[in-house]
Parts: structure tokens; sequence; C-alpha cells
């Protein structure tokens, strides 16, 4: 009935492919409800039972419907057994097991909560030997596993022959015996103990040590975010990293770690914002795939945005947001598994062309109540070995050679000879003001992470604890992060699992009140900081020169106001944000192999910003007397997020024969809201009252600013996993997507991928090889896609005319034309690879070539105006990316003391725009325009078919003519000029590196561990902009870069690369200043010790290891620019206690 | 945590999926959620009137700004602060102007796109609306699609005096990313009469303007301390949305708005048909030279309030007008173009209009008339402050042209009334056809300065373009054609 009447809800216009959708969330929906019934069933400890002469097999049931025991054996035993009279009420498990096993060939032990059923004697059963009746000669195996730390026998581990399923289980005694039919390699798997490999070699008598403890139940295992998929039969491109290995390169930004092991994740150089702690990283994966739209406003080539190509971020099954990332506490992270090409991200379908970042935090492990601590002390300190600035002599000298002491119309030489004389004065008194120190400072944040875990089999439960101060290196800035976390799983039987994560966090993000760092390179040293009272100036200069081209309005004055003032004052600017998740999930194992699990998740997040400009500060110097109430301003921001992620995914895993089969289906839905508001006000009377409730009012005409939006997504998928004789690979996936914000026409969109791979290791031939170890090839190929543009652009939507209502009321207008057909980006991929390992593995080199090619990219169409519009979305642009990837590891030196090894990790990515839109050509002759008028010195972002998007646009230039000190460029028709002019623009330099990667060594001594860890960028070009900015075009009246002062053309016969020293022109974007960029920087160096046991267990502690790793420690690089100009790059280090309890 | 997979399986099990994904935004409105309701309509039809009232449409440069300038009828002050001087030299290839006709063109055809979407969606949404306010929406927004595109073809086609057969605009009549070709004069002029038609027949029975109560007057001004009682019900209707029917194209706009697409197609019975439609109604009373010339700026009418058939009310663009006509920055005239303007040595010596609308001003370079048709001063007022789109004296206008050839004594008639009104007592007299329309054309400057139109007659009659000081450009069409903006020809293909 329920299917009928759903049936018919479904419109008759739907497609095919919605009907798949709707069968696949019914399925859901069944089994969700199923996961509820189950879930509601409860568990006694005590039987009662009434049977006569049952199966031992119905009686197993009932004791595991009343119990929850499960029972474990091998069927063909229970066909020995006698069928059993019992009649107890309210016995104990126990006693209701003895009964039953009396007189039976069979006896049982409980391990956990299970029931190992086995053979009672095996010298008088030669039961077993009837499983092998077609083997003629079974060898038989016997021995005795023992716990390496205490020497006890091991209890109910399984000794299974390699490649079978099937095997036996030892006893109390740990002892165990069976026919060997084949195969030499046997497998001992036990719960708390590392599994083991045995090779018997002949030997028929064993005794084996298993030792305690798991090692990380992931390793060698790819999540995928839906299922756990073997590394060795997986043929996408995944990139697994535990947290410990993350933590070890850098214990305060896991996204910055995260590029060590795959430069393929690429966060996109900063330079503006240095290192502020609240400054979020720009990132893509494999290159750029996203042009930018709307506005048509022309961009310089750092303001374009890699948001719209960030990966997705998936944590324990749901999906985050970067800043949830950012702020994560990498001690809870269990493993990080990025996923690149499309036989790997296929099951994110949209949302998958940008790779895909999943994260699996720690669960909650059984045993009795331990307390793991961790501590980081951190430092962090400013580095300034880019900045070379003049110092006061220097300065003045300078000045004087640019011809700012020369008389002029409006000045006369007695007038300029005493402001020189004045600075003079300062100079050789000895002031001489090291401003760049002045907004700096050494910090030292902390961090305390406290996780307890504990629990019985069935219930087990994890708090975690954060407490984390990252101040930054500007005084006053700073990100503080406090998190809480609960985990409680319940594991009812062995069939399900359920488990419950809350957590919640608070992060406040302060900004400097110090402002920008680039005010205070640009101050001249000669300048006090305060007055003889100690009072910190506002005002410290007043310039009055007539230099062509500088100074602003009559007389040309230029009054220079002291930055360090506004620190003074109470202005601030501060962000907040309060998050809580809560995600649930439920997995029922529903027979061997077959699981169904389903993960629920919502996340809420409510995030404020402040700022509050004091009346006081030297924003508002300016401010005409009639302004003097318009001073101050506060500006309030709110932002309210919930999200709802929901997924279920049904898993079928199993080995048939040499079949090796992993399946999962499943289904996925997500909401997401977005509610935003924002109000400005203005007019504060003094310093003290910053409170908003003080403000005068607001600025005439504004009006208070909001948004909301909303995204829906839902998707199914299927993805099958295959490996036949763990040799010949196959990985094939299917995607259907829904999406709010595709356009009404294509609500739903299909992805796929198909990966192929052959591991010949395994093949015969390579088998018994003395070299190679392991050589596997993979192939994928596949489509994904993107939704990188905001909601409703597929809609044409109306704007009301809210705050000027005609005289019949109120009226509304079209924004836009809403293009309906608007489609997703899809992106084509390519990734061949091979992996070889050489020497027992002591080499791997795992090549990696792609090629990744985006359809439909975003584009703004223009129209002819009498359309009523001038343009609209639509999806026309085509960009490739094609890279490779090597990965190079070599263990040098493994013995019982040392162990050193190398590695290497490069990447090239290569980008081309294949095909643009014409309003983005359009854009390039605007760009011309804005060249020309407003941004002379800064090459512009600019596109062209065939070219890269990281392209430089610049007018060729044969450098400085020694004979004039002019700058001679190349014109578009090669002819030459000493005018610069826009159209004479070329690409001129690719900012792509030719390689880009990581390469270090880990050594590890005895109980030491030293990684250290560079970072490279070769081969590729940059347009040195400090040397445009700060050499030739810098104003002389404020602070310039030395260069300014000893590499400029002076006299006739120089061959200077810089213009004439008194020349005051502006300097044109020219490929004079592009430079190589061949940049390495020791990013890492790790030194740890772990204390012996000895030393531990005195402290109650179950082990202690203390680190100090250090950060962007040292940077080299062929191209002398300044970095961090509004904040500048930290070096830091951390010391870190890790113990357990 | 079970609520959860409650909440999960009713969402699945209640909502259809393709409806789930059709999310609405909500700081914004979908058009299929605005055309859901009556008010809708009503915003959406609003909001016509609020697109074309910005600045760079008829708020500002289509009624004050460049038509008026193309007229010669400003005096640009060499420093040009306004960026008209090139303007006024008709070159076309000048930045400014270029700027200004091509957002005027995307403004106006931003407008007629938000009419053809009211016009998509009005049969769907017949049954939300009143059978009142199905007429007034679909009337309007036929009657508003064919008064901007016959703006249009005024300024970028040539008249259909001069080559009725030539290309002209694109006349669009769909929602649509699609290019619309370019229609001939005629064709263009065909289409603005046939939605005009269609306008006059649905508001005709539903027009609350028709209705004998519809008393046109002063509204009552609460700030002004004097204003005597008034006789107004423009604002008495219980719906806001019918209420002041002159600000919107209401069933006697369209009236004039035909007669001015009738005349202009040289279809003078038409014409003349629909001016005395307006005439003979009486509904709109001239001006009572008492209020003209009142002493008191809370109580002057400076344009004429009662004589306006259609204006868009701008009352936030003060400021922006008190510039416009500022002196020095401004547009505004000689000593000697006024007094030729309003013949004041002539048969203009009591013209009203001059006293009222030009102000002396004395400054180091001489004397000059400051445009104080629009001023301001205070805000109060005894009306809100109107750009005029179609006035009586227009229509009046019309009529004298259009039955010059069969009555020249009435058609001066017709002329004199709006004379009389303005404080000139002597009749016209004209000696034959030429100069009776070279002395309308003058009435016409005179009454319609600075509201954008005079330009559109110069070019309807094909009469050199003279400024009052007596310079003359020869009429061409290098002067009365605009060209298309680039990106029209460009991705246009025209």
């Amino acid at each position: 009935m329920i299917f009928t009447t759903l049936g018919g809800a479904v419109p008759q216009t739907q497609s095919a492919k919605a009907k798949t959708i709707m069968v696949m969330r019914l399925t859901t929906l069944l089994l969700l409800i199923g996961c509820l019934q189950v879930s509601a069933a409860g568990f006694a400890q005590k039987v009662s039972l009434s049977e006569e002469n049952a199966p031992l097999k119905k009686i197993f049931g009932e004791i595991r419907r009343q119990t929850g025991y499960a029972f474990f054996y091998n069927a063909q035993l229970l066909e020995r057994s006698h069928n059993v009279t019992i009649s107890v009420k309210d016995a104990s498990l126990e006693q209701v097991l003895t009964q039953c096993f009396q007189d039976q060939p069979l006896t049982y032990s409980i391990v956990n909560k299970t029931i190992v059923i086995r053979v009672r004697d095996r010298k008088e059963e030669p039961a077993l030997s009837s499983l092998t009746d077609t083997t003629p000669a079974p060898i038989w195996i016997s021995g005795r596993i023992i716990d390496e730390a205490t020497n006890k026998p091991v209890e109910g581990a399984n000794i299974t022959p390699k490649g079978l399923s099937r095997g036996v289980v030892s006893n109390h005694d740990g002892a165990f015996r069976f026919p060997l039919e084949h195969g030499s390699v046997l497998v001992i798997t036990c719960i708390g103990y590392q599994p083991r490999e045995i090779k018997t070699k002949g030997v028929t008598e064993f005794t084996i040590k298993l030792t305690p403890g798991t090692k990380d139940p992931l390793a060698n295992m790819v999540v995928t975010g839906y299922q756990l998929i073997n590394k060795d039969n997986f043929t996408g491109n995944a990139v697994v990293v535990s947290g410990e290995e993350l933590k070890k390169v850098n214990p305060q930004n896991l996204l910055q770690s995260l590029q060590v092991f795959d430069p393929s994740f690429n966060i996109a150089q900063n330079n503006i914002s240095g290192s502020n702690p609240n400054a979020l990283p720009s990132i893509n994966v494999r290159g750029s795939t996203a042009l930018p739209t709307g506005g048509g406003a022309v961009l310089s080539r750092s303001d374009l945005s890699s948001n719209v190509n960030l990966p997705t971020f998936i944590m324990d099954g749901y999906e985050v947001s970067l800043e949830k990332v950012f702020d994560l506490d990498v001690n809870r992270i269990q493993s990080v598994t990025l996923l690149k090409d499309a036989a790997a991200t296929a099951v994110y379908g949209s949302r998958a062309a940008n790779g895909v970042m999943v994260i699996t935090t720690k669960a909650p492990k059984d045993g009795k109540l331990q307390v793991f601590y961790n501590y980081e002390l951190n430092t962090t300190g400013p580095d300034l070995n880019d900045y070379h600035v003049l110092d006061a002599s220097q300065k003045l000298q300078y000045e004087k050679l640019a011809g700012l002491y020369n008389s002029n119309a409006n000045t006369s030489q007695d007038q300029l000879d005493a402001a020189y004389y004045d600075k003079l004065q300062n100079v050789l008194s000895g002031v001489n003001t090291y401003w760049l120190s002045q907004p700096l400072r050494t910090t030292y944040g902390q961090k305390h992470s406290l996780y307890l875990e504990g629990g019985g089999a069935s219930i087990r439960y994890g708090v975690n604890l954060l407490y984390q101060t990252s101040p930054g290196v500007m005084k006053g800035s700073s990100r503080d992060r406090y998190g809480l976390g609960m985990d409680l799983s319940y594991n009812p039987g062995k069939k399900l699992i359920f488990r419950n994560t809350l957590s919640v966090n608070q992060v406040n993000g302060v900004e400097s009140p110090y402002g920008s760092f680039a005010d205070y390179v640009q101050m001249n040293p000669y300048y006090p900081k305060t007055d003889s009272l100690g009072r910190v100036l506002q005002a410290v200069d007043n310039w009055k020169t007539n230099v062509g081209g500088l100074g602003s309005g009559n007389g040309n004055r230029a009054t220079i106001l002291n930055p360090l003032y506004n620190s003074t004052l109470h202005s601030f600017s501060k962000s907040a944000y309060l998050e809580m998740i809560d995600a649930f999930s439920a997995e029922w194992n529903i027979a061997r192999g077959l699981r169904l699990r389903s993960v629920l998740s919502y996340t809420k997040k409510k995030s404020t910003g402040d700022v509050f400009d004091s009346p006081l500060s030297n924003d508002f110097y300016f401010y005409l007397p009639n302004q003097l109430t318009q001073r101050g301003s506060y500006t309030y921001s709110t932002n309210d997020e919930n999200t709802f992620d929901g997924n279920a995914t049904l898993t079928y895993n199993r080995q048939i024969g040499d079949h090796f089969i992993n399946m999962a289906l499943g289904s996925n839905l997500r909401t997401y809201t977005t509610d935003s508001k924002s109000f400005y006000a203005i007019g504060f009377t003094n310093d003290r009252f910053t409170n908003i409730g003080f403000a005068g009012g607001y600025p005439a005409g504004t009006t208070p600013g909001g948004d909301y939006s909303q995204q829906r997504l839902f998707g199914s998928f299927a993805t099958l996993n295959y490996a036949w004789k763990n040799k010949y690979l196959l990985d094939a996936t299917i995607r259907e997507d829904g999406s709010s914000l595709f356009g009404t026409q294509n609500k739903e969109a299909s992805f796929w991928a198909l990966g192929l791979g052959w591991n010949a290791f395994k093949e015969d031939f390579l088998a018994l090889s003395p070299v190679i170890s392991q050589l596997r090839f993979r192939a994928s190929t596949g489509l994904t896609g993107s939704v990188s543009f905001a909601p409703y652009q597929a809609e044409t939507t109306y704007t009301y005319y809210a705050n000027s209502w005609y005289s019949t009321g109120v009226g509304a207008s079209v924004n836009t034309y809403g293009n309906e057909a608007l489609k997703w980006q899809r992106t084509r991929s390519y990734d061949v690879g091979m992996d070889l390992g050489l020497f027992k593995d002591r080499l791997i080199i795992s090549p990696r070539y792609y090629y990744k090619l985006t359809h439909g990219l975003l584009a703004d169409i223009n129209l002819p105006p009498s359309t009523g519009f001038e343009s609209y979305t639509d999806n026309l642009g085509d960009m490739a990316n094609r890279g490779a990837e090597l990965n190079f590891k070599y263990a040098a030196i493994r013995n019982k003391n040392w162990n050193v090894s190398f590695f290497a990790n490069l990447v090239n990515n290569t980008n081309k725009i294949v095909r643009i839109s014409d309003a983005l050509k359009n854009y390039n002759n605007k760009a011309n325009q804005v060249q020309k008028d407003s941004l002379p010195s800064t090459p512009l972002l600019r596109f062209q078919e065939g070219q890269s998007l990281n392209m430089i646009y610049a007018v060729r230039s044969l450098g400085i003519d020694p004979q004039n000190g002019r700058e001679l460029y190349i014109k578009k028709d090669g002819t030459h000029t000493y005018t610069w002019d826009a159209n004479d623009i070329v690409p001129v330099a690719d900012n792509t590196p030719k390689v880009m990667g990581s390469f270090g060594t880990t050594m590890s001594y005895k109980r030491f561990q030293l990684n250290a860890i560079f970072t490279t960028r070769l081969g590729g070009k940059d347009y040195n902009q400090t040397l445009s900015d700060r050499v030739e075009n810098a104003d002389p009246r404020y602070n310039v870069d030395s260069r300014a002062l000893t590499e400029r053309w002076q006299k006739p016969g120089d061959h200077a690369l810089f213009k004439n020293i008194s020349d005051l022109s502006t300097t044109f974007v020219s490929s004079r200043f592009i430079q190589k960029d061949n940049t390495v920087d020791l990013t890492s160096v790790y030194l740890s010790y772990d204390f012996d046991k000895a030393f531990y267990s005195r402290l109650a502690m179950q082990n202690l290891r203390v680190a100090f790793t250090m950060n962007d420690i040292a940077h080299w690089s062929s191209l002398k620019i300044e970095r961090g100009i509004d904040y500048p790059y930290a070096k830091s280090f951390t010391l870190s206690i890790q113990t357990s309890f | 945590m079970k609520i959860f997979i409650a909440l999960l399986s009713s969402t699945l099990l209640l909502t259809s999926c393709s409806k789930w994904l059709d999310v609405k935004p909500q700081s914004q409105v979908a058009a299929t959620d605005l055309f859901d309701s009556q008010e809708g309509f009503e915003e959406a039809t609003n909001g016509l009137y609020s697109r074309c009232s910005l600045q760079a449409a008829y708020g500002d440069e289509l009624s004050f700004g460049f038509l008026d300038v193309l007229a010669q009828n400003y005096y640009i002050n060499f420093n040009d602060y306004q960026h008209y001087l090139q303007t006024s030299i008709y070159n076309y290839r000048d930045n400014d102007f270029i700027s200004r006709k091509d957002t005027v063109w995307t403004s106006l055809y931003n407008a007629i796109a938000n009419s053809n979407l009211i016009l998509t969606n009005i049969e769907n949404g017949k049954k939300l609306l009143t059978p009142v306010d199905y007429g007034v929406i679909k009337g309007e927004a036929l009657a508003m699609r064919a008064y901007l595109h016959f703006d249009l073809l005024r300024m970028f086609a040539p008249s259909y005096g001069n080559n009725p057969s030539a290309p002209a605009i694109p006349y669009v009549s769909t929602f649509s990313n699609k290019v619309t070709p370019l229609s001939t004069v005629s064709q263009v002029l065909t289409l603005v009469l046939q939605d005009l038609n269609a306008a006059k027949a649905l508001l005709k029975p539903v027009d609350p303007i028709l209705s004998a109560g519809y008393i046109i007057d002063y509204p009552w001004n609460s700030t002004s301390t004097t204003a005597p009682p008034t006789r107004s019900t423009e604002q008495s209707n219980a719906s806001l949305f019918l209420q002041n029917r002159r600000n919107r194209l209401n069933y006697y706009a369209v009236c004039g708005e035909l007669a001015r697409a009738y005349l202009y197609m040289n279809k003078q019975d038409s014409a003349l048909s629909n001016a005395l439609e307006v005439i003979n109604s009486k509904k709109f009373p001239w001006t009572d030279p008492g209020d003209f010339t009142d002493p008191n700026p809370q109580n002057v009418d400076r344009i004429l309030y009662k004589e306006l058939l259609f204006s868009w009310y701008i009352p936030t663009l003060g400021k922006t007008l008190a510039n416009r006509f500022a002196q020095p920055v401004g547009l505004y005239l000689d000593q000697v173009s006024g007094a030729n303007l309003y013949q004041t040595n002539g048969v203009g010596g009591a013209d009203t209009r001059y006293k009222e609308w030009l102000s002396p001003l004395t400054d180091a370079n001489g004397q000059w008339l400051t445009v104080a048709k629009y001023k301001r001063d205070p805000d109060t007022n005894r009306h809100p402050l109107l750009a005029p789109a179609l006035r009586l004296s227009e229509v009046y206008y019309i009529a004298a042209e259009c039955s010059y050839d069969a009555n020249p004594s009435q058609a001066m008639g017709y002329v004199d009334s709006v004379r009389f009104h303005r404080g000139i007592p002597d009749p016209l007299a004209a000696t034959g056809k030429q100069d009776f329309l070279n002395q309308l054309l003058a009435e016409a400057r005179k009454e319609l300065y600075g509201e954008g139109q005079i330009f559109y007659m110069f070019k309807r009659l094909g009469l050199p373009v003279t400024s009052p000081s007596g310079i003359g450009h020869p009429a061409t069409n290098n002067i009365f054609v605009l060209p298309l903006p680039d990106s029209e020809i460009e991705y246009g293909g025209r």
C-alpha cells in the first residue's frame, strides 16, 4: 500500500532518473525503519528455556535472542550433536550451556560476548578430516597462542590458512589443531591483539606470540566516507595519512601538514595575510577549475578566490566546512584520506570534481578507563627576513636624490631646506625608529587536549576537551578555541553498533588593533614614535612638496599619521562562532559481510562579527568639522547556519573463492541554510563608549543587510570494488544527484567512474622475484561534478524597491535572467598510475599522470541589452588541467636501533583555458582600461584561450636604457618604444611552477625520532610586486625597499634594473619585474623522545612522549619579495608532551 | 536521536523528490512566487514605474537630461561640470554620451522585460485578480511596453516622416534571452499602436480615473499650514494600488500617448480623436494663475500639477534635481536665450512661465537664468515631486496640429487656449502651414521646457534644431538618430 501511495505522489512528468532516486530512497527508508526496530530490542543475562528434543541450533538461537551473545561455530560440527531436552527458568548462561553440552561431542567457551563452539576431544574426534576428504594427505598443524607481554594463553584467537575464510579457534589453553589443506601461511587474528601472519615452512608445531593492542584499524585501508576498501585492491587515487603523522609535521595546522603528504592538495600562497591566525586558506586539488563570474569587476591576480575550487570535506560521514577542518584538533584525528581521481570521488557525484578530503575521528575503544593528555606549548615569532627597508640616514639620502628638496612653484628653497634640516636634526640626534617591530611580538600559545575513554564491550564512551590559544605575531591578534565532545557507543550485540557524537566548539578570533602591517613598513625611520613626554603622536609630519604626481589636493600636502596611534584606542575587530554538531550513526551487521550503516548529523553554527572603529582613529582624522558627528563606526554582523546531513549505506563485503567483492549501495541527503544579517552604525562620541548602543545613527541612505539562502541535495549511489585473486581489480561507481542549485530544467545529474587495476606482483612470474616486491598498475576515468555557483542563479528573481516606494505601493523588479537550464560543471578525468616496490618495499616509487577536462564552466554570457539584460549565467567554458605526481619513499636503514628513510612527493600541474565566453574576452578590454586608469602597476587577471589561468600579463620590456634611465618597451608589433600602452599587454610568464612538492627524511634511533621536511616550488615565474610598488612606484615621502636607494639608475652608463632615481612617474606593469620563483622552505623539523616503560610506569603513565616541532623555519627563494604585506609570516616552535594514564 | 530518523523518514515520505529540491529564495522573490497572489502582480506593476523612475531613465536623464541638451535648450558652461558639452554639439562618439544613452537603452528594455514577464503570467493569474486589477495591470503592462518602445524608437531610429521603412529597433514582446530582430519604423509604430489600443480597451471599463467621482486637485498637505481645503479624490480609493492614477499609465495617459503615436505616424484623424477624448473629458482642469504665481514657496504650483495626464513619481530626487539645475555647475540659460525663448520682447511680455520657471542670477561671468521649474524650497509643497511625462497642453498642441489642415482657426484656437492660461493675451496669427508649425514648436518649447519632449518634435517635423539664441543645426539623421549601443550591435548581430 505504502508503495502505491508513494508512487502516486511522484508527478507523471518525472523522468526515469527520478524513479531510480525514488526507489533508492524507499530502500533507505525501509532500512532505516529496520534499524529503528532492532535498536528497540533489549537483552537479558538470565535465560529461560523449555525445549523438548530440540536441535542445538534452535537452542542457540533462543539463547542468542535472550542474551545477545553470539555463537561462533562450524555448521558441520553441529551435525554431530544430539538434540537436547531442557527446562530452566532464570538460569545463568553458564548453567544453561553446561546443560546443553552434556553428552555432546562438543564443548564451548565464552570470549567477550561470543560463545565459541568446538570439538570436545580432538584426539578421539577425527571430525575435521571429513572436511578435507578430497585432499589425500592433509598436514596436521597444531600449536599454542600466547600473549607476548604476559606469556599467558590466548583463548578464542582465530587461526585461518591465508586465502580461506574458514579456520579454527584456540581453546582456553590457547591450543589449536587442524589439518592444513593448501597454502603455507597462517593468519592469526584475535580481538585485542595485532593480527599476525606465520609462514609454516613445513613446521607443524608452533608457539605463536600475539602482541596486545590493536594496530591502527584503518591502516592500509582507504576510507571513502561510505565504505572501507583495502588499499591494495583499490584503483582510485587516494592518499591516506594518519592523524599521528599529520601531527608530526605541523601540530598547529592540519591543512598545511596534509600539503606535505600530497602537494596536489595545494594551499594558495597568501602573501597578503601571511601568518594571520584568523585567515582561512584557499585550497585547490589538482589545479583550478573555475572562472570568475558576476559583476565583471576587474580583478588583480591575487584576488582570484580559490574558494570556488575548494575540495569537499567529509568528517565521519557528513560534510563539514573548511572552517571546521581549520579549527579541528589534530589529536582527534584517526586518519585523513584525500581522494583525488574520479574512481575515488565519484560516490560524491556533484561535489566530487575538486577532490574530497575524508576525515575519520577517533572512536572510543573498550577497556578500562584510559586518559590521554596532550600538552603543547607553541612559540611564534615574526619572520622579517624578506623586509629590507632604509634606515634613517639612508632614507634622508634617498629623499634628497629623489628630488624632494628641489624648489618648485609652491614652495621656496628656504622652506624646503628648513624641512630637510629638521629631518636631518632628527637623524643626527639618533632617531632611527624600527617601525617594523612596533606592532609585532613573540607569542606563547598553548593547547591542552584531554581525551578519556573506556567502557565495556557493549557500552563505550569517550570525552574530549580542548583548550587552545593561538596568538598571532601582530600584537593583539589571536584565535582561541574551546571544545567539548562526547562520544558514546552502544553495542548491544554482534549485530548492532550505535554511536553518537556530540561536540560543542567555541572559536574566538581577534584581529590586531595595530591595523595593517604595511602601514608600519612605510613609516620613515627618522620619525619618533612618541613625543618627549612619551605620548604616542597622531600626526608626525606634514609634507609640502610639489613632486610630480604625488600629493593630494592643493599645495600637495600630505599629513603623515602614526599607525601606532590607533593601537592606543579602544577600536576592535572580533569574530566568534559557536558550533554544535551532533552525529548519530547506527550500524547493523545483517549477515556475514552485509552491513547497513546510517549516519545522521545536525550542525548548528552561529557566528558574529563586531568591528568598532574609534572616532579618534586615524580613519577619521581628515573629517571636516561638519562631519564630526559622523566619526566612529560599528559593524555588527551575524550568521546562523544549519546543516542536516543524513546518509544510509548498505555494504556487502565478501570473499567467495577467488572473488573479492566490496559493494555499497546508499543514499545521502543534505540541507544547508544560512541566514545572515548585518548593521553598520556611525557617530560615536568618544573612544570609551564602544557599545553599538552609543552610535549616533546609520549613514544616510544605507539599509541593514540580510541574506537567507538554502541548499538541498539528494543523492543515491552504487559502487563496486572487485578483485579476482587479488590480481585483477575493478572499481565502478554510479551516482545520481539532485540539487536545488541546479536549474529547474536540470534538477538531477548522473555521475560515474570506472577504474581498472592489475597487481602484477601477485602473478607467478613476479611472485618469486627477489627485486620487485610490489608492482601495481591502475587506471581510472569518470565524470564528476561541482556546483560552484550561488543559489538561485537558475531562477528569475525579483528584488523589492524597499526603500523607495512608488506612490501606489512598493514595487518589485526583475534582477537577472534566471537560466533554468543551468547545469553543474562536469569534469571528465583520466588517471593512470603505477606503484613499484623494490627490495621488500624498501624503495617505493609511485608515479601518476592525470588529465582533467572541466566542461561547462559557469560564465557570463553577453546578451544584447534589448533582451532586458546584459548577461546571464550559462555553462560555457572549458578548462583543462594536466599533471604528474611522483611519490618516492626509500627506507635506507632498517635495523633494531636505526630506522632511516627518505621521501619526496613532487607534483606538476598545468592549467589551460580551453574555451571561454565572449563576456570574458570582453573583460580583457576592460582590464586594459583599468590598467591604464587605476591599477597601472599590478598585473591583472586576464583570460585567453590556450593560456593558463596563472599567466601573468604585462608589456614586454627591454629594461632600463643606460643612456637616460628610462624603460624601453616592446610593442605588440615588435618595435621599441619608451611609451607604455595597455594595448601592448601580452602574456609574459606563467606563474605555474614546473615542480612543486615536499621532500624530507625520517630517522629514528632507539627511542628518538627526527623528521625534517622541506617544501619547494621550482621553475615558475612571478611578478615581483615589491620591486614595482616599493622600489619604483614608491612614494619617496614614505620608507621604501632598500633597493630604491642602491639599485636605481643615477647617471648615464649605469646598467641598472630600476629606472632613474629622480623619475617619480608611475611605473606600469612590464616584464621587467618578472623573476624566477625558485623556492625552498624548511617547513618542519620534528624531534621526539619516547620514555621507556620503567620511567613512565613510575609516574603511573602508560606512555610518555616529548616532542619538539619547528615550523616555517627557513625560506630560500630566488624571488626577493616582501612576504606578508598586511600580516607578516611567522616561524613557530612547538613543544608537546603526550601521555596516557 | 530517533527524532532524526523520524525526521529523515518523514521528509522522505511526505515530499516528492523534485519538489523537495525546489528551494525558493527568501531574501529575493522568485518570479513564480511573486505571481502567486494579487499583491505580487500589483508589486510587479509598481516595479515597472519604480524601475523607470530611476535617475538613469525618466527620474532624471530622460526628463531633464540629454534630450533637452540635444534640443539646444540649455547653455552649457565651458567648465562642463556635467559633461554635456560634447552632447550639445552632437558628438555621438563621446564617452559620457555613449554611457548615458546606452544606460537608457538598457534601462528601458529592462523595464520592457519586466512588462513582458507580467504579461506572460497574467493569464494564469487571472483567477487570483479582481476584474479591475486584471484590466488595470494588463492594460498598464501593455501600455508601458508601447510607451517605452515608442520613446526608444523616437531616440534610436529615423523619424517616420524621414524613412518609415528604415530598420529601427527590436520590438520585444516576450520574456526570454532570445534576440528579437529589428523592426522597421512603421512596423514598430504599428505594434506600439496595437499595444496602446489594446491597453485602452482593457482600461476603459475599469480605470477609476474614468469615474465621475475621481476629482483631480492638489493633495491635502498636512505640513503646509496654509493649504486650502481640497476637493481631490485621487487618494481616496480603498486600494493604494488604485490611487494616484496620474502617476501611472491611466486611461487618459494612454489616449494622450495614442495621440502622440498616431501623430508621429502621420495619422492625424486618429490622433485628433484621441486628443479630443482627453480634452472633452474635462478631467484635467487648467491651473489657477494664482496657484502658479503664488509668492509663498510652500503654495506655489510650479509644474502645473493638475494638468499632468501622466508623471513619474520621484519624491527622493529633489537633491539630484537641485544639482542638475544649480548654477554654475548645472544646466541653465543665458539671459538672451531666455528672453528669446519666451519672446519677452514680443507677445510673451506677461508670460507667467518666464517669471516662474527662470529665475535671474548674477555672478562674476554675467547674468544667467536658472531653471526653477522643479525647485523644491522648502521641500513641502502642494504636490509631490514629479517628472512630467505627458501634460494637457501637449494634447492641445496635438489637436491643433491635427486640425490645422481642416480648420486653421480652430487649430489656432487650441494653441490660444494654452497661451491664455499662461498670460499671453494675443491670439496666434500664422501665415500658412509652415509658419503655424514653427510657431507651434515655439509654443511647445515654452511649455515643455526641461521635459524631454522638444527634441522629438524637431525630429518629427524634420526642422533644424535651433537654439533660443539662434544657432541652427541642420535637420539630418546624424543628429536625429542616436546610434545603437555597441553591445546591442555586437551581441544582437545588428
